[in-house]
Parts: C-alpha cells; structure tokens; sequence
C-alpha cells in the first residue's frame, strides 16, 4: 500500500482563552492508495486538503487517526519518509531565483545524499523526461511559469521519490502550460510508476490526470470514486454564458435551467446528459441576437455541493 | 562521493552573491561611504581628545571601524525579519519536507551568502583603513582578525536565528529584529569600542554574546594581539547554536502540533 488513511482527524484550536474555539480541519478520513495510482484529492477551500497532505507529508501532527505512507508514519520519522516522497506546492518554489535550475539540484541532490556522478545521470535522465535540456542552464528568474513548473517538478524527482504530493500545480499556468504539465504528470506515472497524489481547483487537471478521485468538504471525505464513473456526474454539467445583443423571453428546455438573467447577460446550466450542449447552442443561436457566448466547467465547489449535496460517508 | 550538503550549500550561496553582483557592489559602496565618514568623525575626535579614545590611537580606531562594519555589511541585514516571515507564511514548514534540518541548511545558505561579501569588504576596508588611516597597527593581528572575522559572521547569523525563532510563536519577528539590531550595535561594539562605554554597560557586554560579532575582529585587527579573543567566540558559537537548535526543535514542534 503506498498510502493508508484511517480515522484521521485533526483539531486546531483557535482564539485565546475565553474565546478559544475548536475547528476540525480533517474528521474521520479514511482511504487507502495501491502504487501508482494517480488520485485527485479535492474539495472547496478550507475542505482540508492541505491540512490532509501536511500530516501525510509529516509537516503536521493528527490529533486523532492513523495514516503510513509507504509504511512510514509520517509525523514520527519525517525525514525518513522524506527520502522517499516528492512534493510540489504551486504556490512555492524550491529553485532559487538568481541561480540555474542545475545550480539548485546540485544543492538538492546533496540534501538527498546523492552522489555527483548520480546526479548528473539523474538531471540528465529528468531533462529527457520533462524535454527541459535547454532549460536547466537558464537563470530560474529568466523562465516563464510553465517552463519553472516543468523545472520544480524536476527537482522534487531528483531523488526518485515513490510517491508524489503536489498542491496545486497548475495555478497560475496558462492553457498550453497545464496541458504540458499534466501530461508530464502521466508520463512520470507511466514511465516510472510514481504514485501521485494530486489536489486542484482545476477540474480539468482531475480529467485529464487522476484515474480515481476523493472528494472531501468541511473535513470529511464525501466520494471516493474512478473519475470514469464520476465523470458522467460530476462533469456533465456546463455553464453556458451568453451576452445579449436584444433581451429573450425565458428559456426552457430538458436539462437546462437558467442560472442568471438579465437584458443583456444569460447564465444557463446544462446537464448534458439530458440535453448536449451543441442542442443548446444551436437554439440560442436561432433564436436570440447573441453577442459573445462561452461554455466552461462549473466551479468544482458548485458541482461537488449540488451533486453530492455534502452528505457524510 | 558522498557529498557533504552543508558545503555545497555554502557553495551554491557563493555562486548566487556572484550571480547577483550588482548587490554585492551596491554593499561595498555603502561599507566604504560608512568606513570613511565614521572613521574620519573618530579621527576627529581622538585628534581632539589628545590624540586617543579609551587606549585607541587614531589609526587603531580606523582599523577598528572598518572591521566591525564589514562584520555587519557582509550579512543580511534583514535575516531575523526574513526568517520571522518565513515561518509566519509557512515556507519553512515547507522546508520541513526535506531530510535535512531547516537550521543547518538556512545557516549554511546564509553563511554562503555572507563569506564573498566579506572577502569583498576586507579587501576594500583594508585599502580605505590604509589610505585614510594609515598601515595596521600591527600587521601580524590582522592575522587573528581574518578568521575572527569569519567567527564573528558565524556566531551572528546563528544568533539571528535563535532571535527570528521567537516567530514560531509570535507569528513575526520584527520586533525580535529591532530589539537585535541596537544590541549588536551598542553591546557588540560595532559602533564603538566596547572600553569607550561606561564601565557599567562595559561589563554588561562582557558577559554577553554580542561582542563576539564584531568587537572581537575589531579589536584584533585595531593592533591588540588577544588570541583569547578567538576562543571566546568559538564557545559563544557553540552556545548559539545549542541555543537556536533548541528554538528551531521546539518551535518545529509546535508548528506540527498547531500548524503554520
């Protein structure tokens, strides 16, 4: 098992004294992950993700549970397991910006007690994988986001890490960049059956990613499935906006149901298991003066609570 | 081979100082207006007080500034708020993830960070010490000065982090780097020679750290042989590292049991 979850929970307190307050961040998760699984671990702010992956990354202690990651627990023997775990948090950067990406794994890999000669073959095997040869030797402050990303995801596989925690990696990237690092993502699970444990906002990353996917809010685990059958729920919906040239009368259709309405702007809700979205379009095209239309993924907080309506397990 | 990461941070340190040169030559222009306006001002007023201050000759006083500022102008001057709001922000906890201890590795970083630095402010004070001052004292102190200087760039940044550790519970450390600032200042002698305070504040400072950071190379290289000097700092080194090792554990600790 790479990694195993039972009853974990985690309470802060919060306040001073009198005011003192307990917030349970994390209540009662339990899962398992086999290796090389790629799981979306998600759920709106505050849900608990990263409270989740800092005690099973062994940055924080549970105040109730169990959980081993690769048969460590992580809060007792940290550095252990930190050999033999990677992590990537979007929002942090383990390069320094002054520097090459090279200059910085040569300091990573000492702290992972690797070896010049093992070094050298593993920034070269990890240039290869990520096709980043041409930029391992460009100053880290000289790099667009998305080619930083590929070079952090590098160095947090310096060490050859049997399973990978990322945190939101793919804020802040555009279009292009995302698709790239998430087929990176593939790929290293493919390629080396490194096991990732994914959390993002991003519903396309849990598409085109995770094979299986936890879902968790207010710090309770609340689906647990393979995306392929989540997907029929809990990506069937869309959002299409559109904005009016003359106002229209309501719109009613199987599966559509209007969000937001005004004169010039139309919000709808497609459930495009019962009506697609090409049915949709063709008849707001028809039959209203449409100045800009878009279809996007609702927001992954909306779908989880009108779809699992936020039942415990 | 192995090897030892504590170097190759120290090292990868250095590469960024030189990276970065236009920093390091804007601190060399500053050390060298500073070296030059107060040891001329201390010139002055050795000049005016019959030639000497507390047993300081006018060049001694010259060499003496130029060493305790470069003990300054090498470090970061902001470290203890630096490390004070990486803990409050949570990168440190980040940097919990590794197999190595974040106190060493943020040591090592700074020590790399401070030693081109300092090299660069030697070389500079030695020459504006010459010309304005005058030749060492005592050339052959300055050969006690050289890994004094070193020590005392050592026992400071150590020190800082025991002080910015008090963030793990504050959530900041600015006031912790105020209140170490006008220590080094006053009680480290960097601003002026420890036996030209009251005797009272004198001796204060004579059980205190503090001089080890500066006072120690400056009286050194001002021409007074006093190898002793060098071993005080080496012990102060090893009390401050006991001491920010136990902050950074004990802070750790409560970051993994109340969270950052």
């Amino acid at each position: 098992m790479a990694i195993e979850v039972r009853g974990l929970t985690k309470v802060f307190e919060t306040g001073r004294r009198r005011a003192r307050r307990r917030v349970e961040a994390v209540r009662d998760i339990s899962f398992t992950v086999d290796p090389g699984e790629r799981i979306a671990y998600i759920g709106p702010n505050g849900a608990g993700k990263s409270t989740s992956i800092k005690i099973l990354t062994g940055i924080l202690h549970p105040s109730r549970g169990e959980a081993t990651v690769l048969g460590v627990v992580p809060w007792l023997d940290r550095r252990r397991l930190a050999m033999r775990i990677g992590t990537l948090f979007g929002q942090r950067s383990q390069l320094w910006f002054e520097l090459t990406p090279r200059q910085s794994y040569r300091m990573l890999a000492a702290i992972y007690g690797l070896d010049r000669q093992h070094e050298r073959a593993r920034v070269s095997e990890l240039a290869d994988l990520l096709e980043a040869h041409d930029l391992f030797d460009v100053p880290v402050r000289s790099l667009s986001l998305g080619q930083r990303m590929r070079c952090e995801l590098a160095a947090c596989m310096l060490h050859e890490p049997e399973v990978l925690f990322l945190d939101e990696p793919t804020i802040g990237l555009d279009l292009l960049a995302k698709q790239r690092f998430r087929e990176l993502l593939v790929r290293l699970n493919t390629e080396r059956r490194t096991t990732i444990f994914l959390t993002s906002h991003d519903v396309a990353d849990i598409e085109h990613v995770a094979r299986r996917a936890i879902v968790i809010n207010h710090g309770s685990v609340i689906h647990d499935a393979e995306v392929a059958t989540m997907r029929g729920a809990l990506l069937a919906t869309k959002i299409v906006e559109v904005r009016l040239g003359e106002p229209i009368e309501a719109m009613v259709m199987d599966g559509v149901h209007v969000l937001e309405q005004s004169p010039t702007i139309l919000k709808l809700v497609v459930d495009t298991g019962t009506t697609s979205i090409r049915v949709v379009l063709d008849a707001l095209l028809d039959g209203a003066s449409v100045v800009d239309i878009s279809v996007v993924d609702p927001p992954l907080e909306q779908v989880i609570a009108e779809i699992y309506g936020l039942p415990r397990r | 081979m192995r090897r030892r990461w504590p170097t190759v941070i120290a090292r990868t340190s250095v590469e960024r100082v030189l990276a970065e040169r236009g920093g390091l030559l804007v601190a060399l222009g500053f050390y060298i207006v500073v070296v030059a306006v107060l040891a001329g001002l201390w010139r002055v007023a050795a000049a005016a007080n019959g030639g000497s201050i507390a047993g300081y000759t006018a060049v001694a006083l010259t060499w003496y500034i130029a060493t305790s500022e470069a003990s300054t102008v090498a470090l970061n001057i902001r470290l203890i708020d630096d490390i004070g709001n990486d803990i409050g922000s949570g990168a440190v906890a980040v940097e919990l993830l590794r197999p190595a201890p974040v106190l060493g590795v943020r040591v090592a970083a700074e020590l790399g960070h401070a030693l081109p630095r300092l090299a660069a402010c030697g070389v500079a004070g030695a020459a504006v010490a010459t010309i304005s001052g005058g030749a060492p004292p005592r050339p052959a102190a300055l050969l006690l000065a050289a890994p004094s200087l070193v020590l005392a760039v050592a026992c400071n940044i150590v020190a800082q982090h025991a002080f910015a550790a008090s963030a793990f519970w504050l959530r900041n450390a600015g006031s912790a780097w105020f209140l170490y600032q006008k220590l080094v200042f006053v009680l480290g002698g960097m601003l002026i020679p420890l036996e030209a305070l009251p005797d009272w504040l004198g001796s204060v400072a004579a059980v205190l750290p503090f001089r080890s950071m500066s006072y120690a190379p400056a009286r050194l290289a001002s021409g007074h042989i006093e190898p002793l000097l060098l071993l005080e700092q080496v012990g102060w080194l090893a009390v401050l590292l006991l001491a920010a090792s136990v902050a950074f554990s004990a802070g750790e600790r409560r970051l993994q049991v109340v969270g950052g």
